[in-house]
């Protein structure tokens, strides 16, 4: 065997006693990637609850500007409120649907396995340490700059969470190089490109945008970094009441880049709409084409303040046609796809009887939320409203990323047989979904709303206008109603996980290959070879009068 | 299992070229990354040329050891590409042969830069020009120490038999790596050497 093969994925622990060290055994030299990706995902929920808890503190902080007494200062306020943002995209978002593509998409190709399982786990383990390593260094006065001159120890602190921040985008970047991977050189024999399911297009797409722009932020955090150490001072290592390293990061968590995160909202959308309806979806090539085009517009690692120089004879950056013509164009295939899944149910209407099930929900809440995102996106890109620094863009940016969180709950409420061997509660899952979506819309609107009373995006700068501290109320309630829905999916997570139900093989009528393994799938996860593929929703397709298309497919 | 209702033949699980997929991805993000800090540097100048600022003085950075770095790379190129086409030939001493040479021609980079780096007389904390310079210098000799080392290892597999004809993956897609960080110089060069 060469040092890149797979190992067998049904190693055996030691014999321990402890089902507690045998669990971390398991957790730390597993390559099955089900296990990989249930500690993504784990780590993503509780993340989804750690920032939830920053941004119900963070509102009820904004409700009186003049005060920072819940922080202790205005720093601590600020790189709180950055590690809010930072982290519900990082922490949250991409490790969400990397938990949910390194379990599901290996089975939607019909792969035994994750290209670079060794890698896989490395990464979900790096990633870990760099969380951990980023949120302690925040909590002890690091950030990403100092708002007054800093002392040696914050310096340190400040070293400390770049270096956190790195490991986390290295650990995305790794994680997201073995999903890529599985879907171009291990897809099942007939299953060509365009006939990979809608979800593993894409992560595909996805994680071939996080590979080409995340990188560029990785070559920002090293610039700051060795700024920060040796450096002039004066790319963010200066530190004298400069906040210009969260400055210089922050394109990450606004358009267009915020977008890339939710690429596969319309992936899960297009997976489950086809099976809650109970029909095949019609136009697979074309839902392809605007992932795909979605994808390209969501390419932002140019929309930098380090690529814009501070002449006044130079156009900024989001003043620039491209910068206009993505946030325009961005809202196209995302109502495009949203058309498609109405299509889809329309036809299938006859099949739907009785309450949406809660992943349907989720995945059409996650896909509106979206679309709202990119409708206050093209808002923010309309010149005569200037709302560039304007709290309008955290409001475009909580709308795009709760889409995200809402679509990762639908995947983990339809795969769940797949991801844990349970089904989850179906009642839990519809408050859930109705929470965090319902709460994102009041959040989200209530931000993006704001920002026409000319309210700052910086935390550190006063509301002008009257409205805005209603408006900041509102958007309070907004998180607190997500704070619930986050609890909810915790309670159902729980509750499964105590469970000794097993799930049906295929409880909805799946039309992919991963619905046709059993539940919980085994180690390999098809007890038989999956037959030759010849569409895109092989379990629907009947068997031919002969086989003459077997080699049509390479 | 529903998949095999079909009475269509079960389709074998292959893996084509995975690991030169997988590479060529890690390729695209290394060469992202390093784009993003000669971005930085080109932003960086242009703003000191605004301000009528001199970014680096004439004299202190020649064109011709760092050319002799680039002409060594280029020769690099074709050694690892020798390698691949060796493997592929099942004509293992060739491809060691050729392994071995590009190990080396990275070494002889290294020896060239920390000439270069010393010869500057540059410092990391003097002004903007001198801290960009190195760190685009040294991420550069990063992504070198990668690509040797990833040269070695496969050096060391084919050593020991681990590649042929029909396994010859692990090579291209350690040359394609070398290839990108050979890409990558370029645009230093150019960049940093020639328009300064």
């Amino acid at each position: 065997m060469t040092m890149t093969d797979s190992p067998p994925a049904t190693e055996t622990a030691p014999a321990v006693s402890s089902p507690a060290v045998a669990g971390l055994y398991e957790a730390l030299t597993t390559t099955d990637h089900k296990s990989i990706g249930r500690i993504w995902l784990k780590s993503g929920v509780l993340a989804f609850v750690g920032a939830v808890v920053l941004g119900a503190l963070l509102g009820f902080e904004r409700l009186d500007a003049d005060s920072t007494d819940l922080f202790g200062g205005e720093n601590a306020f600020f790189q709180v409120w950055a590690l809010y943002r930072i982290g519900l995209a990082l922490l949250v978002a991409a490790p969400l649907f990397i938990g949910l593509a390194t379990i599901v998409v290996p089975m939607q190709v019909g792969s035994t396995n994750i290209a670079f399982p060794r890698a896989a786990l490395a990464a979900a383990w790096s990633f870990l340490i760099g969380t951990a390593i980023m949120v302690a260094s925040v909590l002890a006065t690091g950030g990403w700059g100092a708002v007054d001159q800093a002392s040696g120890d914050e310096r340190d602190a400040v070293a400390l969470t770049l270096v956190g921040m790195g490991l986390v985008v290295v650990a995305l970047l790794l994680a997201s190089l073995c999903i890529a991977t599985t879907v171009i050189s291990m897809r099942v024999r007939g299953m060509t490109l365009l006939r990979t399911p809608v979800f593993a297009w894409s992560m595909l797409v996805a994680t071939a945008v996080w590979l080409l722009t995340l990188p560029v932020l990785l070559a920002n955090l090293l610039v700051a970094y060795v700024d920060l150490h040796n450096g002039p001072g004066s790319f963010g290592g200066g530190l004298s009441g400069d906040l210009s390293i969260y400055a210089q990061i922050a394109w990450v968590v606004e358009q267009p880049q915020v977008y890339a995160f939710a690429i596969p909202v319309l992936g899960v959308l297009g997976s489950i709409v086809p099976v809650a309806a109970g029909v095949r979806a019609a136009r697979h090539g074309l839902s392809l084409g605007l992932i795909g085009f979605f994808g390209l517009l969501s390419i932002g690692a140019w929309a930098q303040p380090f690529f814009q120089p501070t002449s006044d004879a130079v156009v900024r950056y989001d003043e620039k046609f491209v910068f206009i013509a993505f946030g325009l164009a961005a809202i196209l295939p995302v109502v495009g796809a949203l058309g498609g899944a109405a299509d889809t149910l329309f036809r299938g209407r006859s099949n739907v009887d009785g309450l949406p099930p809660a992943h349907l929900i989720a995945a059409l809440g996650g896909a509106v939320l979206l679309a709202a995102g990119a409708a206050a996106g093209v808002a923010r890109v309309v010149e005569p409203f200037e709302l560039g620094d304007r709290i309008t863009v955290s409001g475009v940016m909580n709308l795009v990323l709760f889409a995200a969180i809402a679509s990762a709950m639908a995947g983990i409420w339809f795969w769940a047989p797949k991801i844990g061997g349970h089904e989850l509660s179906p009642m839990i899952g519809r408050a859930a979904a109705l929470s965090v979506v319902g709460g994102a819309v009041v959040l989200g609107g209530a931000q993006v709303i704001n920002g026409f009373f000319e309210t700052s995006n910086s935390p550190l700068v006063a509301p002008v206008e009257d409205a805005a501290d209603a408006l900041n109320l509102v958007a309070l309630l907004g998180m607190l109603l997500i704070g619930l829905g986050a609890l909810s999916v915790v309670g159902a997570l729980g509750k499964a996980m105590r469970s000794d139900e097993t799930g049906a093989d295929d409880p909805w009528s799946g039309q992919t290959l991963e619905w046709s393994t059993s539940t919980p799938p085994p180690a390999g996860n098809f007890a038989q070879a999956p037959a030759l593929v010849t569409s895109e929703a092989p379990l629907l397709d009947e068997a031919p009068e002969e086989s003459s298309d077997e080699g049509e497919e390479s | 299992m529903t998949a095999t209702a079909t009475g269509l033949p079960s389709a074998e699980v292959t893996r084509p070229r995975t690991v030169l997929v997988g590479t060529m991805f890690a390729s695209g993000a290394a060469f992202m990354a390093f784009i993003g800090v000669v971005l930085v540097y080109v932003s960086s100048r242009a703003q000191a040329q605004a301000a009528d600022i001199e970014w680096i003085a004439d004299g202190t950075v020649e064109l011709g050891p760092s050319g002799f770095v680039f002409a060594t790379l280029i020769l690099s190129i074709f050694t690892v590409q020798w390698a691949v086409q060796a493997i592929n030939n099942d004509d293992r001493k060739n491809a060691l042969v050729a392994l071995l040479l590009s190990a080396l021609f990275g070494a002889a980079v290294f020896n060239q830069l920390w000439f270069i780096m010393n010869d500057s007389g540059f410092s990391l904390s003097a002004n903007n020009a001198e801290f960009m310079f190195f760190v685009v210098l040294g991420t550069f000799v990063a992504f070198m120490i990668s690509a040797v080392g990833f040269v070695t290892l496969t050096f060391l597999r084919a050593l020991i038999g681990q590649f042929g004809p029909r396994k010859a993956d692990s090579v291209a897609a350690a040359a394609f790596y070398w290839n990108t960080v050979v890409a990558m110089y370029a645009i230093a060069w150019y960049v940093i050497f020639v328009t300064k």
